[in-house]
């Protein structure tokens, strides 16, 4: 071995320390990056002649971790998408930050029982005729912005998940590029250590908008499927699709979210996702809030049953909608669907609409050109047996759709109060859910953070053996070229 | 022998002096070329006649000794083209009149043409790969061409081979009439999996193939292929100008009830005839024929999951970068990431190295001495591998190099004490006829 080939050993040690601090620089200037940033480790291997080579730039990786942290963040975003659908549908109960239910139809529905039952024990008083009319108008007003805030809920969830699809389809986008990156990078055997974190960091956005599933294929390539198994990239991405709809009424049903022509949202799909926000606004929108629609559908259907009139003269007339109706209806509504929205205050018997509250007692609220519906047949002042009827009618048990999914008989008001109970079932399981979630989200974190991510300390020590080595190798350098001039100046050269 | 004699010895042994520190003056200006060998002065005495009583000297003579098979250190570059041996071959390269010579200097660089040119302007040779297996012999230059890499601009590979691995729920529901399965392609058609694959025709144009798997059954499915670019909205019925197609590919796949693995494979489109389960054949239209390795299938009760989906072929791309392997293969790799291999560089080597002849340009020519150049493939046959992105010094050792100066130094002086005391022998016996 010669003095130049130690030379250039010593000089391939100082290329290899140089290369390996440039490499702690980088982890050290991530340490705080809020991506996750992996600690990246340069690779020194002998070479063929014994100096110090770097080989190669690796990262910190643990799959199954980082498996962890996708799942923790789909789960996690699919409660929070609902959670915040449901903190709108509690502003239909009354204000969600002290829990008062005032708004609630149930409420405002046992405020109308008590103005009828007062009105009941002096029929001949205008004034309590009145309150028990501007009771039964906040009760149908009720139910029509409930109705208002739910459909609200569902637009919203629409637009929510078509945004959430375009996004998913520029991440899908910005991923085929990174994954050329890598594919190609690894396979010239450039650093691909930075692209990788990219590709994790795109990852961890798309596993919030829908839960995820990767496969690794050569030269790093991913492919990634929906949890459900259906395609979003296998060496191009998929296109994922979704019609949104403007406008939702009671009974309108949104789309399905395709990807890769599967339907992975509805009832009808086989490969239906299980998380992330999409999936959290369909359940909101295709579930929860339509089973909330259902139940105030039914609250309103029974109220115009309740409240309808049938024909006293034998005449056999059909049965009328009387104090509550939809707007221009003249016969009893034969589905509950869209009830709760357009449930309204007959205006013959609302004062402020020109009406006449005594009507309340006499009947005939459905036509008042009509008398074959009147109940009050001989005008007495004292008459009871109307609103004594309509009382009855209240509280006596009665049947409901199915679709509400909170039983199908019982009284309107135990109906209205299991209503408000499971709405508020619904948020604090939904609540609980999204605070297990986060948890399970911020612990994953957590662990794949302290698995791969930088630790300062390490890398100080790291530096400092660097540096050793350094000085080492230079000392080498300076020893040999003492050694040089040693025998320059043994030939008579002066330097 | 005479006074004459030990002065002719003496110049002889000056000669022999100067030709070393010719030598090393050669080796020291060398000290940094790549792939420079190191030539060492040898020298021989002659002896023009010699008995008991009398010594007839005749000097000294010079031979030339080219350390040529001795390995230099190597030095990492940045450059893929870079090439080092390590161990025995030379490199086979031609000059701008097509004369083939070996070589150790491997500092190649792409020129304006596209051929990989070291430092002294020669291009590297090696077995083109473009219509498949190189056609080398090992006795003979014979198919060796220049290595060109701007020749294979633009390349596309159609797919030929893939593997698909799933796991397919055995809970899940059989699809029953009035549904139709996806083999009848209606638009009732209904399955209960589907995956798709991007593989590339003739052209390199991307194919997507919509792959169903339907439940027909305990332990029996339907696998069909359909080309995504004849579906109706994303699905069935899958048409191409109106007429419905037949699926691609269409099997029946049985699963082990035991063991959970795939079973068997009946091809439907052929009479239900038995399909090797490792290459399910895929005519990929406008393309290729994919044999499709399924037989990583299983049906278990767990939720439909893809462990592998691999096919090979990439569309048209660029060259992005070359990669070198130690056996010698150049390849290109494609910006798509994929590599398809361009030219086998040989090295070659010859029964003696240290006889061949130098020719300048750190080149070596084979001469009778040195023995027929013998082709091979980096690392097989007692030859180097290749190094890429690296370089072979020169073997110069500087400090060798100034130590044997001073010892042809010394050598010199001494000749020329020699020569002055002969002349002055002369002298005196000049002097005695006075």
């Amino acid at each position: 071995m010669s003095l130049a080939t130690a030379a250039n050993i010593a000089q391939s040690g100082l290329n290899a320390v140089t290369a390996q601090t440039a490499v702690l620089t980088r982890n050290v200037s991530n340490a705080n990056n809020s991506t996750g940033a992996s600690t990246k480790t340069a690779n020194v291997t002998t070479t063929t002649g014994g100096g110090a080579q770097i080989i190669s730039i690796t990262r910190a990786q643990n799959l199954t971790l980082f498996e962890n942290v996708l799942n923790a963040t789909s789960s996690s975003a699919t409660q929070t998408a609902i959670s915040a659908g449901l903190d709108q549908l509690e502003q239909t109960v009354g204000a969600t930050s002290d829990a008062t239910d005032a708004q609630s139809p149930s409420t405002l529905l046992t405020s109308f029982t008590n103005a009828l039952q007062s009105y009941e024990s002096s029929p001949s008083d205008t004034s309590l005729a009145g309150s028990a009319v501007s009771a039964a108008q906040s009760l149908a007003q009720s139910l029509n912005s409930a109705t208002t805030t739910v459909q609200g809920v569902r637009e919203q969830a629409d637009s929510d998940i078509a945004q959430s699809v375009s996004q998913i389809n520029s991440l899908l986008q910005q991923f085929q590029t990174v994954n050329t990156q890598i594919t190609n990078g690894t396979a010239t055997g450039a650093d691909v250590t930075d692209a990788l974190d990219n590709r994790d960091a795109i990852l961890k956005q798309l596993s919030q908008q829908i839960g995820v599933t990767t496969v690794s294929g050569s030269n790093n390539s991913m492919n990634i499927y929906t949890d459900s198994g259906v395609t979003l990239f296998q060496g191009t991405a998929r296109t994922v699709t979704f019609d949104p709809t403007t406008a939702y009424t009671a009974g309108t049903t949104g789309n399905a979210v395709t990807v890769d022509g599967v339907p992975i949202t509805g009832s009808s799909t086989t490969m239906g996702i299980q998380s992330g926000a999409i999936a959290g606004y369909v359940n909101l929108r295709d579930n929860i809030a339509v089973t909330y629609q259902n139940q105030l559908d039914s609250i309103a259907g029974a109220l115009i049953s309740a409240t309808g009139e049938t024909d006293q003269s034998g005449s056999g007339g059909a049965e009328q909608p009387g104090l509550f109706t939809t707007a221009g209806a003249t016969s009893m509504p034969a589905s509950t669907v869209g009830l709760a929205g357009a449930i309204e205050v007959n205006a013959s018997v609302n004062p402020s609409q020109g009406g006449n509250a005594l009507l309340l007692r006499d009947g005939g609220i459905s036509d008042t050109a009509n008398s074959n519906y009147t109940y009050n047949t001989t005008g007495d002042a004292s008459y009871a047996g109307r609103i004594d009827q309509i009382l009855t009618n209240l509280s006596a048990a009665t049947t409901f759709s199915s679709s509400g999914g909170i039983g199908t008989s019982g009284t309107l008001s135990d109906y209205a109060t299991n209503s408000l109970s499971w709405l508020q079932g619904q948020r604090s399981s939904v609540s609980a859910a999204s605070t297990y979630q986060s948890t399970l989200l911020s612990q994953a974190t957590t662990a794949l953070s302290s698995s791969t991510g930088v630790n300062i300390d390490t890398q100080m020590s790291q530096m400092l053996n660097l540096e050793n080595s350094y000085q080492a190798s230079a000392k080498l350098i300076s020893t040999i070229n003492s050694m040089f001039t040693a025998l320059m100046s043994t030939m008579g050269v002066t330097s | 022998m005479g006074l004459y004699g030990a002065l002719q010895a003496s110049v002889s042994g000056m000669a022999a002096q100067s030709n070393k520190v010719s030598a090393i003056s050669q080796n020291i200006a060398n000290s940094n070329t790549t792939g420079y060998k190191e030539v060492e002065a040898q020298f021989a005495d002659l002896v023009s006649s010699a008995d008991q009583s009398s010594f007839n000297g005749a000097g000294v003579t010079t031979n030339y000794a080219y350390l040529n098979s001795v390995q230099g250190s190597f030095t990492t570059t940045g450059t893929t083209t870079n090439l080092a041996i390590n161990g025995n071959g030379f490199f086979v390269v031609q000059n701008s009149s097509g004369a083939q010579f070996l070589t150790r200097d491997g500092d190649f660089t792409q020129d304006s043409s596209g051929n990989l040119t070291n430092d002294a302007g020669y291009t590297l040779m090696g077995y083109s790969l473009a219509a498949g297996a190189a056609s080398g012999v090992a006795n003979g230059s014979a198919g060796l061409v220049p290595v060109n890499v701007s020749s294979s601009a633009l390349s596309k590979n159609p797919t030929t081979a893939g593997t698909l691995s799933v796991n397919l729920p055995s809970t899940a529901t059989a699809v029953a009439a009035p549904a139709a399965l996806p083999f009848a392609n209606t638009a009732a058609s209904a399955f209960t999996d589907k995956t798709s694959l991007v593989t590339y025709d003739n052209l390199g144009a991307p194919v997507t193939l919509d792959v169903y798997m339907t439940k027909t059954g305990t332990g029996t499915w339907e696998l069909d292929v359909y080309n995504k670019a004849d579906a109706t909205n994303g699905g069935f019925p899958y048409t191409n100008g109106g007429t419905p197609d037949t699926p691609i590919a269409s099997q029946t796949l049985t699963f082990d009830p035991t063991t959970g693995d795939l079973a068997s494979a009946a091809d439907n489109l052929n009479g239900g005839a038995a399909t090797p389960t490792s290459a399910i054949p895929i005519a990929i239209p406008n393309g290729q024929t994919l044999n499709l390795n399924i037989s990583g299938m299983t049906q278990l009760a767990a939720a439909y999951t893809t462990t592998t989906a691999t096919v090979n072929g990439n569309p048209p791309s660029g060259v992005s970068s070359l990669s070198i392997g130690p056996d010698g293969t150049l390849s290109a790799v494609y910006s798509d990431g994929t590599e398809a291999p361009l030219f086998d560089i040989p090295i070659a080597n010859v029964p003696s190295p240290d006889s061949l002849t130098p020719i300048t340009g750190n080149v070596f020519q084979v001469n009778s001495e040195s023995g027929n150049a013998v082709y091979g493939t980096p690392g097989k046959g007692g030859l180097g591998t290749l190094n890429s992105s690296s370089l072979e010094a020169s073997t110069v050792d500087l400090a060798t190099q100034l130590t044997d100066m001073i010892s042809a130094q010394s050598g010199y002086e001494a000749n020329s004490k020699v020569f002055q005391t002969g002349t002055t022998l002369l002298e005196d016996l000049v002097n005695i006829i006075k």
